[in-house]
């Protein structure tokens, strides 16, 4: 059982699809394996692309990136933002960002345990 | 009693073989789209564009060089291996009478091109498969057509054929075509080496499924389709005049070859849907798929020369064969042939071939047995080294593969410049150009701070404004 009074706190990263297998093993590496992600489009510091059609071009500013959602109680927030940097960086613009969001409550569906319990 | 129409016959005939060449001739050029379609559905949405491109440039480049050079090649290099005379090589440019006859042969070299594409799909650079294609119709394949269709080395007149008393049995093309780019394809796959990702550090590989398995599969049934105009468009003859002048349908013939053409292909297929049933536990459309094409490429050759019953065996040995061939190509020879075109094309052909005599409409012989291995051998051998030669010089010169960058972005962006399937591109442009807010395109980030220099990142170079 955990203290019911650990804060329980969400990391949601933005990055690069194909940095998507190391940052997974970083944060098995880091105990905080579950994740969900999806696949979003975004625009931060990486040049727009120019995409063209028929000789005619089009700029591309939002970039294919991967979105990760990993919410945490026992293992500190911020070894799970350092186990995503490891993963995802690159040294070029666009390796994307990782922002760390407070959780007011959670549950377990199966078990119906709350609190930093459920996660 | 009504007088005939007084016609000759061999003009009657020559007629319609001729219009019939020429129908399963479009039949065969129909390929192309499936072998498109098949190999797009095989490799991420990143790099349709660059196969698709492949694919184009193997039939209109094809088309140029065979014409100026590669039917040449084929007729020199089977004089030459023969004894033979070699002085009306180049007479088909100058002759319309030869043009059909040249188109029928252009179609077969235009599907033994394009083969390769599906082995070294995802990271080989553009330029260096476009010379690749070149040479593979000016020189890599016309000789291997010299060597059997063309009246060489294998072929009952030619210095190896001539020896053993036979002639090289191979019909359509299992090996000539299929083996042949096969073979070409696994040689390039090895030397332009895996894609990023396909082997851990351990060496053991990892999938990279394809973004369409519908694509694949569509492909592999206008393939088939137009596997028909192949195989029993190879029987040319519809109709054949006698000393007599009374024509005679040639319908046993060409039901034969397309009743094993037909039997080949199922068996195969049902062949790589039990296998894949056993081996992963559910039958696997991708491997049914390329267990139908097996099954073709596996009878191809021997369409008119084996029972029926022959053929469904040699065609479900071909589709048996596909999974462990292309398991034994991934895991033990370390090659990453993305389409499996070794285990699909150069295998099946080898093993289809090699085979016609044991299961022969006239039964076994064994000279002509003992051909057909040595066949396959010289076919395989010349293929490999020849492939090798060409690689090595253009990895020479142009270099066989794009930047690890460039592959991790998708060759569409890099070798291209297009995206296949475009996301968010904007509905309505501004004056300045970019859709973004303020009439420019603002990034949040453009002089990020450097996270271990504590230092702004430089700018990006893209003539667009920051507002940090």
């Amino acid at each position: 059982m955990s203290d019911p009074e650990t804060p329980i706190e969400m990391v949601v990263a933005y990055i690069r699809p194909d940095k998507l297998s190391d940052v997974k093993q970083s944060l098995a590496a880091a105990g905080a394996p579950s994740l969900t992600v999806t696949n979003v489009s975004g625009r931060g510091s990486q040049p727009a692309k120019t995409g063209q059609w028929r000789g005619e071009e089009y700029t591309v500013d939002l970039h294919q990136k991967v979105k990760i959602e990993c919410v945490v109680a026992d293992i500190p927030a911020d070894d799970v933002v350092d186990a995503i940097q490891d993963g995802a960086q690159t040294g070029e613009p666009g390796d994307g960002k990782v922002f760390v969001l407070p959780v007011e409550s959670a549950r377990q569906i199966r078990t119906g345990a709350s609190g930093p319990d459920a996660v | 009693m009504s007088t005939l129409l007084q016609v000759d016959p061999t003009t009657v005939a020559n007629g319609i073989n001729n219009v019939w060449v020429l129908v399963v001739t479009f039949l065969i050029f129909f390929m192309q789209p499936g072998f498109a379609l098949l190999e797009s559905g095989q490799v991420r949405a990143k790099n349709v564009g660059n196969v698709l491109m492949k694919n184009m440039t193997d039939w209109i480049l094809g088309t140029l060089v065979y014409f100026v050079v590669g039917a040449a090649v084929v007729g020199i290099v089977g004089g030459l291996t023969s004894g033979g005379d070699i002085a009306g090589a180049f007479g088909h440019i100058a002759d319309s009478n030869a043009w059909i006859g040249w188109l029928f042969g252009a179609v077969f070299a235009m599907t033994a091109a394009t083969i390769v594409s599906g082995a070294v799909a995802e990271r080989m650079n553009f330029d260096a498969y476009v010379l690749f294609t070149v040479l593979m119709v000016a020189i890599i394949y016309p000789v291997v057509v010299g060597f059997t269709w063309g009246g060489g080395l294998l072929s009952s007149s030619g210095f190896l054929g001539g020896a053993l008393g036979a002639g090289y049995l191979d019909f359509a093309g299992a090996t000539v075509v299929h083996m042949c780019g096969g073979v070409a394809g696994l040689v390039a796959a090895k030397m332009v080496g895996a894609r990023k990702g396909r082997y851990d550090s351990n060496g053991n590989s990892q999938p990279i499924p394809g973004h369409s398995m519908l694509l694949a599969v569509l492909g592999t049934f206008i393939l088939a389709f137009g596997w028909y105009g192949f195989n029993v468009g190879t029987q040319a003859t519809i109709l054949a005049v006698a000393d007599d002048g009374t024509l005679t349908f040639m319908g046993s013939a060409l039901g034969r070859v397309a009743l094993v053409t037909t039997l080949g292909m199922s068996a195969g297929g049902a062949m790589a849907m039990l296998t894949s049933a056993r081996y992963q536990g559910k039958p696997d459309p991708l491997w049914t798929a390329n267990g139908i094409l097996a099954g073709l490429v596996a009878v191809t050759g021997a369409v008119p020369h084996v029972t029926w019953w022959g053929g469904a065996l040699l065609g479900g040995l071909g589709g048996f064969l596909v999974l462990p061939a292309f398991r034994f190509t991934v895991d033990r020879l370390k090659i990453d042939d993305v389409c499996g075109v070794f285990a699909v094309h150069g295998v099946a052909g080898a093993v289809g071939t090699a085979l016609i005599p044991v299961f022969a409409v006239g039964g076994f012989a064994l000279n002509q047995f003992v051909l057909q291995v040595v066949g396959v051998a010289v076919i395989a051998l010349w293929t490999i080294v020849a492939s090798a030669v060409v690689l090595a010089a253009l990895d020479a010169a142009v270099g066989l593969r794009v930047s690890e960058e460039e592959e991790t972005e998708g060759l569409d962006e890099g070798e291209h410049g297009v995206s296949v399937y475009p996301e968010f591109v904007p509905s309505e442009r501004r004056d300045t150009g970019v859709a973004a807010d303020g009439g420019e395109l603002r990034t949040d980030g453009g002089s990020d701070v450097d996270a271990d220099t504590g230092s702004p990142a430089p700018a990006a170079e893209t003539g667009v404004t920051t507002d940090e």
